[in-house]
């Protein structure tokens, strides 16, 4: 039973609470799904009032490690992050000071922000609440963890230890999806941004510089296979779709402006390297969501 | 009676080299991790009998490759840092329970970095 006693806790009950939004109809769990490793399963989520947001919404687990947060970068901590989508018009729609009028008018959270930080609900302790929850949100027991951590060569299968090859060394996944979530905290244009039909400039928008009109934060890849669709615009639906455009991305999207240089010439991996690499991808996957049904 | 003395010579030579190769080796093989950061966060990697590493974060694997020794120079490869090879010295200390190194030659920025700022304690 969840009774706000820590501040992790209460960060929980925070998650979970429509109370966050102008008109209460949804949570951040309704984007961030625990079903789908707290991400959603469409291309890009909807807002208050069925708005349609404009990037695919990310994981929320794993994060504990993390430096920057959304695609583009605009938050450097997880307390940053965690207030900007209750204030975003395409989002939750609530400035944080009714947000924080609603909290104080609500006995209990009243009550738990005081037993907590001593005093009535604050921007800075309500960021600092849904913050300490996601960074419980840490998984570390998938398959590879078995075989990688654990030792036992069992945990997967040889399509899977192939896999793990392919994405060292010919798929180059490496150079990028480095790290303990297989992601380094930096951005990317792996070509999709034509400036046309695939207009989202990324970092570009923040950091105001035309070098990196295109490039995205390099998605981490834990729990990958609960979290389709993918990219920044969710454009692809399945693992399988990924790979064949990282295959070769100038056949899938064409005319890409300024793609990454690892992405200059295909990869040429054949079908069976394809498959061998999905089903690493998969051996990512948490015990949690391998035995849990969705 | 010379020549087996030659014999006995060599191989005592031979024994005396292998063994210096391999103190080291069994010196190193097995887990090593960080004290927690002041985030809580331990890194640690496993050495091999199989000349294979692996490092991790949290019980999270970030990092597998090979391994080299010699003395205590240690030459590592792995996929990442775009499969540059790298070299450093093994300072054991505090009873070879401890473990830190110092470059010799790295080309990866942030490997080094790391690297230098690691100091690892045998888990037991």
């Amino acid at each position: 039973m969840n009774d706000g006693a820590s501040k992790e806790e209460l960060g929980k009950l925070l998650f979970f609470d429509p109370i966050l939004s102008r008109d209460s109809t949804i949570s951040c769990a309704s984007c961030h799904k625990p079903e789908y490793a707290f991400a959603d399963n469409s291309a890009t989520s909807h807002g208050v009032g069925g708005i349609q947001g404009r990037r695919n919404t990310p994981s929320t687990m794993n994060v504990a490690l993390q430096k920057i947060f959304f695609w583009d970068g605009r938050a450097k901590s997880l307390e940053e992050q965690a207030l900007a989508p209750i204030e975003n018009p395409d989002e939750m729609n609530l400035p944080i000071d009714t947000a924080l009028k609603r909290l104080k008018r609500s006995g209990s959270y009243s009550a738990y922000f005081k037993r907590i930080f001593n005093r009535e609900p604050t921007g800075t302790d309500l960021a600092g609440a849904l913050a300490a929850f996601e960074r419980t949100l840490e998984t570390s027991e998938s398959p590879f963890d078995q075989w990688k951590f654990y030792k036992d060569p069992r945990a997967v299968s040889d399509a899977v230890k192939r896999g793990f090859i392919v994405f060292n060394k010919k798929g180059k996944c490496i150079q990028c999806h480095f790290g303990a979530n297989f992601a380094l905290d930096e951005f990317r244009n792996i070509g999709l941004f034509n400036g046309k039909n695939l207009n989202d400039s990324g970092r570009a928008g923040v950091s105001r510089s035309p070098k990196d009109a295109g490039k995205f934060k390099i998605a981490p890849l834990r729990n990958v296979a609960v979290t389709a669709p993918y990219m920044h615009n969710g454009m692809f639906r399945t693992l399988k779709d990924v790979i064949e455009f990282y295959n070769d991305p100038g056949k899938i999207v064409p005319g890409a402006i300024n793609r990454d240089s690892l992405l200059t010439k295909p990869l040429g991996l054949t079908q069976q390297e394809k498959n061998d690499l999905e089903s690493f991808l998969i051996s990512l996957t948490d015990k949690t969501f391998l035995f849990n049904n969705k | 009676m010379l020549k087996i003395k030659n014999v006995k010579e060599t191989f005592g030579v031979a024994a005396f080299i292998t063994l210096l190769a391999f103190v080291p080796k069994y010196k190193i093989i097995g887990r090593w991790e960080t004290k927690p950061s002041p985030k809580g966060n331990i890194t640690g990697v496993v050495f091999n009998k199989d000349n294979t590493y692996e490092g991790y974060v949290n019980k999270k694997p970030f990092v597998s490759g090979t391994y080299r020794l010699r003395g205590n120079t240690i030459t590592i490869e792995e996929a990442s840092c775009n499969g540059v090879k790298a070299v450093y010295k093994l300072i054991f200390f505090s009873h070879s329970d401890s473990l830190r190194f110092d470059p010799i030659s790295d080309s990866c920025v942030e490997r080094k970095e790391g690297m230098k700022r690691t100091i690892l304690g045998r888990v037991k």
